[in-house]
């Protein structure tokens, strides 16, 4: 362990939080992943919008796929022209938030042209003014997860990973994936979606489909729901996938591998059992603050 | 999901599409290998890219087939699947078969296809017809777009070089996930009630086209400046004119493509 | 070329058991799918194959850089398992406060009238018209359990196929496509959704077991045959 190995992790964190952040705004504004089944499900029940219905697989895929090729097109420029990391790094992250547009693009017609029936227009204005954003934040999010890889495997850096930089990056691609469609998501469909029902409730199977459509003036735009969800959804994303990428690498950095792998295994171990004992405490904090629902007839005592 | 999946009728069978998208996707990479070992140079990479658009218009119209039936884990998870498959299977055949590499890559990734298809239906008890079929169809695909990627990339079928060029260096990280995407998106993105065969197919050629994009960008080092931007050109093309009869067909589908405007009638 | 020995049937087996571990380890991780992204069912509210998929290979990148370091298999497969486990119980972590806070509902199962674990009840908590929502201490545990058998698992296939080819760029990709045959395999069998070990899906296991089996054996006794260059 020394200052330089510790340096390095403080800054993989804080690039792991940015990305974060910015990879869950991102399905915000295109609407991706789970909550877009709401979304979906509107215009078939009568609710037309102006979302932007964005389609493209699910996060896990879709940022493996941008991280992928960013890290790809990144170690194309570097192995065979010899560019500087940095620049490398942002003409790949420049590639991966083209390729994101063409998807969200041709993702947005193709989802409202399949629900002719219901009178779901594909509105050109939509696509041209939010599609620039969601590639913006895709452009962010590619940026960091390709620097932690290249810190990870760059051979003049002390980590050394053995796997190439394009796996690494395939691989965080697919983590932050699954951690933004976990974690980020539930707040723009829970709780945004859904605003014009109380706080402090599940969506209620009877009101599936009826998703907010109207704005405080005009209609809804998914860019609204990017500004609601940068308060929590966003930041909570960025904090989880800073905390894997960080504690992850802490056990290593501090404990020699070499030579002090057990050390290392048995930090991760108490760290689980800590997550594990914070989560019982989470719960009977939220159970005692709520209370049981008093609409409750059973005979279950609470 | 509550979302009727797929509604349009085929006009274009599976079976038809199979046969075109094996023969394409073989031709195309031993056209490449040949042309390229005679000439001693990395030019005719692109004749490989052009098959494994072949074989993912077959991928996607198997994607199609099978997620008519609900199979209760979403669209994702089956182009994986057929990712996955490929992968193994393929670097095998070429590890072993030489010259006859890729032909004894497909066949044991249509054969394992079929097999897990066996597996989910007899095992698991899914009980979907065509399971075996789509999942045979899905291995084929899976097979032909990673080694028909690989060669654009390394422009021989010869598995040295493969190993060097395209697996240490990592590349094929972009080939395995973009050939999953071309795959899944374009019945993802097209699902719906009024979802139309000939759109999705259309997509499919523009979404195969970018996995051939990314494919010429990684041969840069390898082959040269010349071979690469001409495979990047040609898919650059093909690209722009798919797109196009893509967004014709959207405005033909659709119930309304507005520059701007309110919800419709009934709708606030 | 090929070369066929006793060493063979080791890694073989050690493939077919690491794909056991992520087949099985699929079904501990608790999955709401679309609905408990809208708080309507308990779990996370993700896809199957995604989260298994995205812990099990963060557990892959653990098992990759100790592997570089040393031999020990044990140390390597549980290098993987703490990997995955730290980046599961991030997420389900975070999940919760979203939920607690984000959402203001308590984590709470809707399959069980009394948590297996803590033996608090569970029915008076639920939303009306909801299954549950959030991530009860049984689904955190079991989602636990579930992130140390996939990295395991994965770390396993991993240890083996760097034996065979000590090529660990080619060994990390086979790692991946076997480990992604085998969760989409077992997500047929849940179906899509499933609580935890508490859940009556959980009754299923030895179909995936089956199933899992064959498929890995299969691709084991493939992969063992490449090899990995000179």
């Amino acid at each position: 362990m020394d200052m330089v190995s510790m340096g390095l992790l403080a800054a993989m964190g804080a690039l792991a939080t940015v990305a974060g952040a910015s990879e869950d705004l991102e399905s915000d504004v295109g609407s991706q992943s789970n909550p877009n089944s709401q979304v979906q499900l509107a215009a078939q029940v009568g609710n037309p919008h102006r979302i932007y219905n964005k389609a493209v697989s699910g996060e896990p895929p879709s940022n493996a796929l941008y991280a992928a090729l960013a890290a790809v097109t990144a170690s194309v420029l570097m192995s065979g022209y010899g560019m500087n990391a940095f620049f490398a790094i942002a003409i790949g992250a420049v590639v991966a938030s083209l390729f994101n547009g063409i998807y969200s693009v041709t993702a947005y017609m193709g989802r409202n042209t399949s629900q002719a029936r219901f009178n779901q227009y594909v509105y050109l204005d939509v696509l041209r003014t939010h599609t620039t954003t969601i590639m913006a934040h895709a452009y962010i999010t590619v940026f960091c997860v390709v620097s932690i890889s290249y810190i990870m495997t760059a051979d003049w850096l002390p980590i050394q990973h053995p796997f190439p930089m394009p796996l690494v990056a395939f691989i965080w691609g697919l983590a932050i994936g699954a951690i933004g469609s976990s974690t980020g998501d539930v707040h723009y469909g829970a709780e945004r979606e859904f605003q014009n029902y109380p706080f402090g409730s599940g969506l209620n199977a009877a009101n599936s489909g009826d998703i907010v459509r109207k704005a405080e003036a005009g209609l809804r735009s998914s860019i609204d729901n990017a500004w609601f969800c940068a308060k929590f959804g966003g930041p909570a994303t960025g904090m989880a996938f800073g905390l894997t990428v960080f504690l992850d690498n802490w056990r290593t950095t501090i404990f020699d591998p070499a030579t002090q792998g057990w050390f290392a295994i048995l930090t991760g171990v108490v760290i689980v059992i800590l997550f594990n004992i914070y989560n019982r405490i989470l719960e009977v904090r939220a159970r005692k603050r709520y209370g049981p629902y008093p609409e409750y007839a059973g005979e279950i005592e609470a | 999901m509550s979302v009727a999946a797929g509604g349009g009728a085929s006009k274009i069978e599976l079976k038809q599409l199979t046969i075109y998208g094996i023969a394409g996707g073989i031709l195309g990479i031993y056209l490449t290998s040949i042309l390229n070992g005679a000439l001693d140079t990395g030019y005719f990479a692109f004749l490989a890219g052009l098959g494994v658009i072949a074989a993912i218009l077959m991928g996607s119209e198997a994607v199609r087939t099978v997620c008519a039936y609900g199979i209760g884990t979403g669209v994702p998870s089956i182009g994986l699947m057929a990712m996955g498959m490929g992968l193994v299977v393929a670097l095998f055949g070429l590890s072993i078969g030489g010259i006859a590499g890729p032909i004894i890559g497909v066949v044991l990734a249509m054969a394992f296809g079929y097999l897990i298809g066996l597996i989910a239906n007899k095992v698991i008890k899914m009980n979907i017809p065509v399971m075996e079929q789509t999942l045979m169809t899905l291995g084929g695909a899976g097979a032909i777009t990673l080694t028909g990627l690989s060669v654009v990339i390394a422009g021989t079928i010869d598995y040295q070089l493969i190993l060097e060029t395209v697996i240490n260096t990592g590349y094929i990280a972009v080939i395995f996930i973009a050939g999953t995407l071309a795959i899944l998106h374009p019945f993802n993105a097209n699902l719906g009630p009024d979802e139309t065969q000939d759109r999705t197919l259309v997509h499919t050629i523009s979404t195969g086209a970018l996995a051939m994009f990314v494919a010429g960008l990684a041969s840069l080092p390898v082959l040269g400046n010349g071979a690469g931007i001409l495979t990047m050109l040609i898919a650059a093309i093909i690209w722009i004119w798919s797109f196009m009869w893509y967004f014709k067909l959207v405005k033909r589908d659709a119930s309304g493509v507005l520059g701007t405007g309110l919800l419709p009638p009934g709708g606030m | 070329m090929i070369a066929f020995d006793a060493n063979m049937v080791v890694y073989i087996l050690e493939i077919v058991i690491g794909g056991l571990f992520v087949g099985v380890g699929v079904h501990f991780v608790p999955v709401g799918g679309a609905p408990a992204a809208m708080a309507q069912a308990t779990g996370v509210g993700t896809g199957t194959v995604q989260l298994a998929a995205g812990s099990g290979l963060t557990g892959l990148l653990s098992a990759g850089l100790m592997m570089s370091v040393t031999d020990n298999m044990l140390m390597i497969v549980i290098s993987g398992a703490v990997g995955a486990m730290i980046m599961m119980d991030a997420t389900m972590i975070v999940g919760n406060w979203v939920y607690i806070y984000g959402v203001g509902v308590p984590p709470v199962s809707a399959k069980t009238d009394y948590d297996p674990i803590t033996k608090d009840p569970q029915p008076p908590y639920i939303s009306p018209g909801t299954v549950g929502h959030g991530i009860p201490t049984v689904s955190y545990v079991s989602g636990t359990i579930g992130g140390l058998l996939g990295g395991a698992g994965g770390s396993l296939i991993y240890y083996s196929l760097m034996n065979i080819n000590e090529n660990p760029g080619l060994s990390g990709f086979f790692a991946i496509g076997i480990f992604v045959v085998n969760a989409v395999l077992a997500s047929y069998n849940i179906q899509g959704t499933i609580e935890g070990f508490h859940d009556p899906k959980f009754k299923r296991v030895p179909k995936a077991v089956q199933a899992c089996a064959a498929a890995s054996l299969i691709i084991g006794i493939i992969a063992v045959l490449i090899t990995g260059g000179v």
